[in-house]
Order: C-alpha cells, then structure tokens, then sequence
C-alpha cells in the first residue's frame, strides 16, 4: 500500500470525509508532510473504490454544489488495520537496532 | 454570482483532460474539491477569487497525471485505454531495445577492435559511439551513454521503473549534449538523422516511460529479455555477412533497417492479425506504433541525403522511398486487427495492490 493510500484510508478511519476534507486531514495527520494534489487524490479514491475498500457515503449541499463523502469498508478498515500492524513492527524493529549498542560504542 | 462559474468553468476545461468514462464518475466531485480548496467563507474574498483566480499549475499538472495514467490504462482500465497502455508500454520496449542493440554492438566492436585508449585505461570509442571529431569528451562517457541503454532496458524489464526512468533522462541528456555540440561544431555527418533519432528514440520513449505507473501490469520478463540477443543477432549476422562477402552497399542504414524491421515483424505477425483471434490486438497496436516511428525516421533522414549531408547518391532516396513503401504495404495487414483491439480485447488482469 502506498504512502497516501494508506493516509486517506487513515483519514477515513474516525468518520465519512468527502475530497477537500480528505486533503485537509491527510495534511494534519503527516504534519503537513503530504499535501495531496486533487489530482493524486482522486487517483486514490479511484483505486481505494475499485479495490472495495472505500465507498460513496452520502452527498450533502454546500454553497450550490454537492459533496460526496466517503467512508471505509470493512474491507478497507482490515486493510488499513493490517498496513498500520506491519508499519507499526517495522518502526520496532528500526527503534530497536537504533538503542542497540553500535560496533563505536561496544569499541 | 455569474463570476463563480468562471472558476468553476476553467476547472471543468482542465478536466476535460480526462477520459469521458472517468469525468462521468468523478468530475462533480473533483469540482467541489478544487473549488472547496479556494473558499473562504467570507462572502467578498470568495467572490473575488471565483471571479480572478485560476487553477494552480501545481493542480493542473496533477491532472494531466492522472490523464496520462488513465489513457494509457493499466490493471482495471477500461479496454480501450488497457490496449493503448500496453501498446505504448510495448513500443517503449521496442524502442529501448534499438539502444541496447546499439550497446551491444558497440561492445562487440570493442573487443573486436580492441583500440586503446590515449589514457591506457579503456579502449577508443567504436564509431557507433564514437564523439563528434574534433570535442574533447573522455571515451568513457560515450561509453557510459552507450551502455547505459541496456541497463535501462533491463531495468524496465525487472520492473526497476524508478531506476529506469532516471537513468534514461540521464542518457538521454547526454545525448543531446553529443547532437547539440555536433550542431554547433557543424560536425554532424547527419544532422536530419540525428535529430530524429533523438527525438524518436530518446525523447520519446523517456516521456512514454509514463505508462509504467503502478497500475502497468508486470512485463513478461524472459521474453522480452530473450528478444534483445536474438533481435541483436538478428540484425548483426546478416550485416557482418554481408561485410564479409564484399555486399555491404547491401546493407541498409539505421532508418532503412527500422523500416524492413518492423515490416518483417508485421508480416511475421499478420497470420495472428489476420485470424481474427481475440488477444492479438495489442500486438498490432504496437507494430502500428512501431511503423509510425520508422516511417518518419526514414522521412527525416531522407532529408540528409536531399541535402547532400551523407552519401551523395541518388539511388538512396529511390531506396529510402521504397523502404517506406515496403513498410506501408506490411502495416495494411494489421492495421484492421489493431482497430479491433480497442473492443476485442480479453478483459484486463484485476486491480494490483491498492492506492
């Protein structure tokens, strides 16, 4: 899973967003790391649909204009559940060879 | 309020840049989000900016992005755009492969020359490689662009798209580095050939490398490995045949030998094409593509010898001419099948991983 798939789904987690408000959340949650172009992000949403692990929630009126909001499935909160196990034992592994003494200090 | 539609207006143009099947699912949305990262909410300076502002170039290049992903499709796509999307991958290929067939030969010459170099630590250039006379570039680096296209290809091959891309842009540079100061020298022999070699082998390909994004679907290695020694082997044992046997007025040059090339490929693959089996459109798409590529390298380098830059000899151009004639005859046989390729193709591998 890519870095921004793996963000929108995160953005998805707590509660339906629709695209503007994926963006702004996507930005907070990397601390303004990934900044998604609307572009890459419907590139995404394209992908994450099709792959069934997001989809349509509602559609509400704003200013004259619909927004569609999406939300996780379950087969995208699995998904995001499993990539945020994995990423979660690679940053241990990283944090523990990182505390280990290094062949400088055990010199 | 009629000034809000001219945002809205200049967005909807940029997204005509999309496929139909995809403005039809998620345009309304992409408009909501782009105008949504404008707004204000403070009536006055939201007028102002649906009135004044236009699309951020950042926005718009992330749209032809996803526009270029899209047409030349990969796992998922809908048909038509799969079919271009890996005639396009395949043409690539191809393309790449005319290098690394250059590459390879360079290398034969250099063990069959084994010429040294001044500085004693590599042999000189092989005139495929060679630099312009008279520019002070170290061999080695027209060994390194040389070569370079095979790991390129390679590269491509295993999937290493990053790596690949990077270095293509590099060789590609250096490349016209080499043309750029054999223009500004008046060096180069010639020029009409070069600068479409450039163009068509060079440009081209590195900017068509757009179509290995994440949802091409793996290149079927061995084959295409396999391809290169046997298209170098190909094109070599009947060159050297001819060297040896005292017909090398025979042997065509590099846009002549692109043209009978793929006219042989068209006719190897026209029994396929003509049969009217599912699955072998893609195939005629790329020779297509292929035959278009030829056809104006054979066009432009023609030019050199209209302009008396090369060989001085009428004959060329009557040769040249019927290069293009024997690849046009060719391209007719599969030119129905690649039509159908765009209908008649097996329903695309299912989506890769997501995101």
């Amino acid at each position: 899973m890519t870095g921004q798939a793996f963000f929108v789904l995160t953005a998805l987690a707590d509660g339906p967003r629709h695209g503007y408000g994926i963006v702004g959340e996507v930005a907070e949650l990397s601390q303004g790391r990934v900044k998604l172009k609307i572009g890459s992000l419907y590139g995404v949403l394209d992908r994450l649909t099709g792959a069934g692990l997001i989809e349509p929630d509602r559609e509400e009126a704003h200013d004259g204009r619909l927004r569609r909001y999406y939300r996780l499935t379950r087969d995208g909160r699995g998904a995001l559940a499993e990539e945020a196990e994995l990423r979660a034992a690679t940053a241990r592994v990283v944090r523990a060879r990182l505390h280990r003494p290094g062949p400088q200090a055990a010199g | 309020m009629s000034g809000g539609l001219r945002l809205e207006q200049r967005y909807r143009r940029v997204l005509r840049l999309l496929p139909g099947y995809y403005r039809e699912r998620w345009e309304e949305d992409m408009v909501a989000a782009f105008l949504d990262s404008w707004l204000t909410g403070d009536p006055y300076t939201d007028e102002c900016v649906l009135e004044f502002c236009k699309p951020a170039w950042q926005e718009v290049a992330s749209v032809v992005l996803l526009a270029v992903r899209l047409y030349l499709g990969g796992a998922g796509a809908p048909r038509r755009y799969f079919a271009w999307g890996q005639a396009v991958r395949y043409t690539v290929l191809a393309l790449l492969m005319v290098h690394a067939v250059r590459g390879l030969d360079g290398l034969r010459l250099v063990f069959l020359v084994r010429g040294v170099h001044p500085l004693g630590i590599v042999p000189a250039p092989p005139a495929v490689m060679a630099p312009v006379p008279g520019i002070a570039w170290p061999a080695g680096v027209w060994y390194l662009a040389g070569y370079a296209w095979i790991v390129i290809f390679a590269a491509l091959v295993l999937g290493h798209y990053r790596a690949a891309r990077v270095l293509a842009v590099m060789a590609a540079a250096l490349d016209l580095v080499w043309l750029a100061q054999g223009q500004l020298t008046g060096a180069l022999l010639s020029p009409f050939g070069s600068w479409a070699f450039w163009l068509l082998h060079d440009l081209v390909p590195v900017l068509a490398m757009a179509a290995f994004h994440r949802d091409a679907p793996p290149v079927r290695r061995w084959p295409w490995l396999l391809a290169l020694p046997a298209i170098y082997l190909l094109v070599a044992v009947p060159e050297l045949a001819a060297t040896a046997t005292g017909h090398q007025a025979w042997v065509p040059d590099l846009p002549g030998l692109s043209c009978i090339l793929v006219a042989v490929l068209c006719l190897a693959h026209a029994p396929r094409a003509l049969s009217g089996r599912a699955g072998t459109g893609v195939w005629s798409l790329t020779l297509l593509l292929l035959a278009a590529v030829a056809a104006v390298y054979r066009i432009a380098s023609l030019g050199d010898y209209l302009q008396g830059h090369y060989l001085q000899d009428p004959h060329l151009i009557t040769v040249g001419l019927a290069e293009l004639l024997i690849l046009a005859a060719a391209v007719t046989l599969v030119v129905p099948d690649a039509a159908r390729a765009q209908t008649a193709l097996p329903a695309p591998p299912p989506q890769p991983q997501p995101g």
